[in-house]
């Protein structure tokens, strides 16, 4: 009986604020490395958190996190072009305008930014931090093929948990050439061409899939990201902002611009005569 | 199991019902169900805006919980890595809003880790550093999130005022302003029009589509200290949960100063 | 295919477990890759550690075996799948059908995914297309045959259009992919 009684009962405030472990984490010195996240006292945690942050399957959840996106990127022969807008919205609410959703992976990598923010930013930065550790253990570059598994393995395994990433991995390696890959939380795991991923994929398609070949010059190649994503901003509510643009290379990446969609679009209409569908008379 | 712990307490499920007003649901059969629901709202907002050598935080001091007013000084803006109660020597300021429980467990959990760096280093964390990290504490509980939404603020290595707006589970982005909590969608707009100059142009410049459009400069602290007042008193007009008091940490090398005007009480 | 386009037009679906055993998978995304994967890699080692390799029906049920496990655990590999080989010893040919319930079935032909609604009408719910299409005797011409019978009845009669068809062929000289045209438009009676 006491046997019984001793297991069954515990003091007071026995659980009361900071756990063992806790105090343990927060004296260390650097943040632990493994990756233990706090879940909810429940049977079935990804319910509760369907419930309370997934705005898609319930409208009037209370924590909305930052979604909506058009982001794309297509392989050609001077290597590979990243170009994304910059908008993200919880709801109706544009959270923000200037979104950085190219994310440096390090500077021969890239990942773009599609669906839940947090998970984008958290998950490509431990995917830096483990292609630097390939790069330390192995005394070379991580292959895009590579990275791109760390980080499909990695979502994987957290499957129904309510994780929601669309991302591309972009890189040129001496091995691959460039190389792109997409990746998303489902645990799909592609590598292609060409990839628009987000709510204004559609809209990135049309105009890339129409003018895209593998034989683009550089400049080209550029203008074809940026009218892409313009299209898209230019259709889709949930995009917008500014136009992020990207190209990779042998040696790296390089950054073209963070630039405003508004005086693109009408140097795009007043210039070459597109967008027919808006007037530009001011009376 | 904390579950059956809340949903089966009798005092609670027929009192105030803060935090479980949502969760529970008669049935017409007559069945009562129950979920988890940890998190309540206690209204507020807050509002961040960086300068050339200083951040301010600001946030409004009333905590709501639905339509009731439970108190009027509840502060939303803390200083962070300072030496007591007092926060006397700090140099990073937060605000949090959104469910002010979370908000004070993240500011402590974050004010340890500030200050157990400043232990083991012998040096004041940077506000780049703590920046990331404040990320990767609201990350940890991606899976139960903090149902809050930070603002962090100080003086970057440069010398230059610095300012930080995350989501509830930790994506963030460094930015010159930023409105958060229950007005949100009411200052941020104003906010982007009087401190980025968003949609402002050089009248005279040109005709049209020629129309120069006018370059955001750092405001001087006395103009940002303005516009932060008008953004509360504004706000506090049209917001219920909005009002009695304002409270302003300005971060700058010299330290953090902490600045308190009163808003309207009804 | 994510939400409403494409991602991408020519995806092999199919794993090579050893000499003469092919593996065609379908189902969740995901699921699909990592099983496969699992599969392959311990079919590969058995392979390597034995020197010689499993025959069809010993894979098939170590693959039956792996998905009943999964079944019963936290989180289950939602997998169909299609085993198709031939014994390295008594050259017989053998095809399985597996779906993520674990059910395995030796059958003659079989399809997966959303072909097999529309497959199974001419080859099996029809049974007078199925007498008359394929008996075990028919040679690998006649095979493909009704192979292209089956593709063009999916152009038909689904409203999705699969970007092509992918079609490998596993004998005893092994497993090897054939060009199959399937740009041909088919008319509707």
């Amino acid at each position: 009986m006491d046997t019984l009684v001793a297991q069954y009962s515990r003091p007071a405030f026995e659980e009361e604020g900071y756990s063992q472990e806790d105090q343990h984490q927060l004296a260390q010195i650097t943040p632990s490395l493994s990756l233990n996240f706090a879940l909810p006292p429940l049977a079935n945690p990804s319910a509760f958190l369907r419930a309370t942050t997934d705005d898609h399957a319930n409208p009037d959840c209370p924590i909305k996190l930052a979604h909506g996106t058009t982001t794309l990127a297509f392989r050609f022969q001077g290597g590979i072009i990243v170009a994304t807008d910059s908008r993200a919205t919880a709801g109706n609410w544009i959270a923000s305008q200037t979104v950085k959703k190219v994310i440096e992976i390090n500077n021969c990598l890239l990942g773009t930014m599609a669906g839940g923010a947090a998970d984008c930013q958290y998950w490509l930065a431990y995917l830096g931090m483990q292609c630097r550790l390939h790069e330390l253990r192995h005394k070379r570059r991580i292959s895009v093929a590579a990275a791109s598994k760390i980080l499909s393995n990695l979502v994987y395994s957290y499957k129904g948990m309510g994780l929601s990433m669309g991302t591309m991995c972009a890189g040129v390696t001496p091995q691959e050439g460039p190389a792109l890959y997409y990746i998303d939380s489902d645990g799909t795991r592609l590598a292609g061409n060409l990839f628009c991923v987000g709510s204004g994929q559609t809209f990135a398609y049309g105009v890339l899939d129409a003018e895209y070949h593998y034989d683009l010059k550089e400049d080209e190649a550029l203008e074809l990201g940026r009218r892409s994503i313009l299209a898209a901003t230019h259709r889709d509510a949930y995009s917008g902002g500014f136009i992020n643009l990207y190209h990779v290379k042998e040696d790296g990446w390089v950054k073209h611009g963070f630039n405003d969609t508004n005086p693109i679009f009408w140097k795009t209409k007043l210039e070459k005569g597109e967008f027919s569908n808006v007037t530009s008379s001011l009376v | 199991m904390a579950a059956s712990i809340f949903s089966s307490n009798p005092t609670l499920a027929s009192g105030p019902n803060y935090s479980f007003s949502q969760a529970a649901n008669n049935a017409a059969a007559g069945v009562k169900e129950h979920s988890f629901y940890p998190y309540t709202d206690n209204g507020g907002s807050t509002l961040g805006i960086s300068g050339s050598d200083f951040a301010i935080l600001a946030g409004d001091t009333r905590s709501t919980s639905g339509y009731n007013i439970n108190s009027r000084y509840a502060p939303k803006v803390f200083k962070i890595g300072g030496d007591d109660e007092t926060g006397e020597g700090a140099h990073i300021v937060l605000s949090v809003v959104g469910f002010a429980a979370d908000g004070q467990a993240l500011k402590e959990r974050l004010d340890t880790i500030v200050k157990m760096y400043k232990y083991q280093h012998g040096k004041n964390m940077s506000v780049k550093a703590c920046a990331q990290r404040l990320s990767t504490i609201l990350y940890q509980k991606r899976f139960f999130p903090y149902y809050v939404h930070a603002i962090l603020g100080g003086i970057d290595d440069e010398g230059k005022g610095s300012l930080y707006s995350y989501d509830p589970v930790g994506s963030y982005e460094r930015e010159s302003c930023r409105a958060g909590g229950a007005a949100a969608s009411l200052i941020m707009p104003f906010l982007d029009n009087q401190v980025k100059n968003n949609n402002q142009y050089i009248p005279g410049s040109g005709e049209g589509h020629e129309l120069v459009a006018r370059k955001a400069e750092p405001l001087p602290k006395e103009e940002v200290v303005k516009i932060v007042r008008d953004a509360f008193t504004s706000a506090t007009e049209r917001h219920i949960e909005v009002g009695d008091g304002l409270q302003m940490l300005v971060a700058t090398k010299d330290g953090i100063e902490e600045v308190y005007f009163p808003l309207k009480r009804d | 295919m994510r939400g409403a386009t494409i991602l991408k037009a020519s995806d092999d679906k199919t794993k090579e477990l050893n000499r003469h055993t092919l593996m065609a998978f379908s189902g969740e995304a995901g699921d699909t890759i990592q099983f496969a994967e699992y599969i392959q890699a311990n079919i590969q080692l058995y392979s390597m550690r034995n020197d010689t390799d499993l025959g069809p029906s010993a894979v098939a049920n170590f693959v039956r075996g792996e998905l009943a496990k999964s079944l019963r655990s936290k989180k289950p590999y939602t997998v169909n799948l299609l085993l198709g080989g031939l014994d390295p010893i008594t050259e017989k040919p053998s095809l399985y059908w597996l779906d993520y319930l674990a059910a395995l079935a030796p059958v003659p032909y079989a399809a997966h995914g959303y072909a097999q609604y529309a497959i199974s009408e001419p080859l099996l719910v029809g049974r007078s297309a199925d007498h008359k299409h394929h008996h075990p005797d028919i040679d690998f011409d006649q095979g493909l045959k009704i192979l292209r019978m089956c593709t063009d009845e999916l152009k038909r009669r689904l409203p999705i259009d699969f970007k092509g068809m992918l079609v490998k062929i596993i004998d005893k000289n092994g497993i090897r992919e054939i060009n199959y045209d399937d740009s041909k438009p088919v008319a509707s009676a």
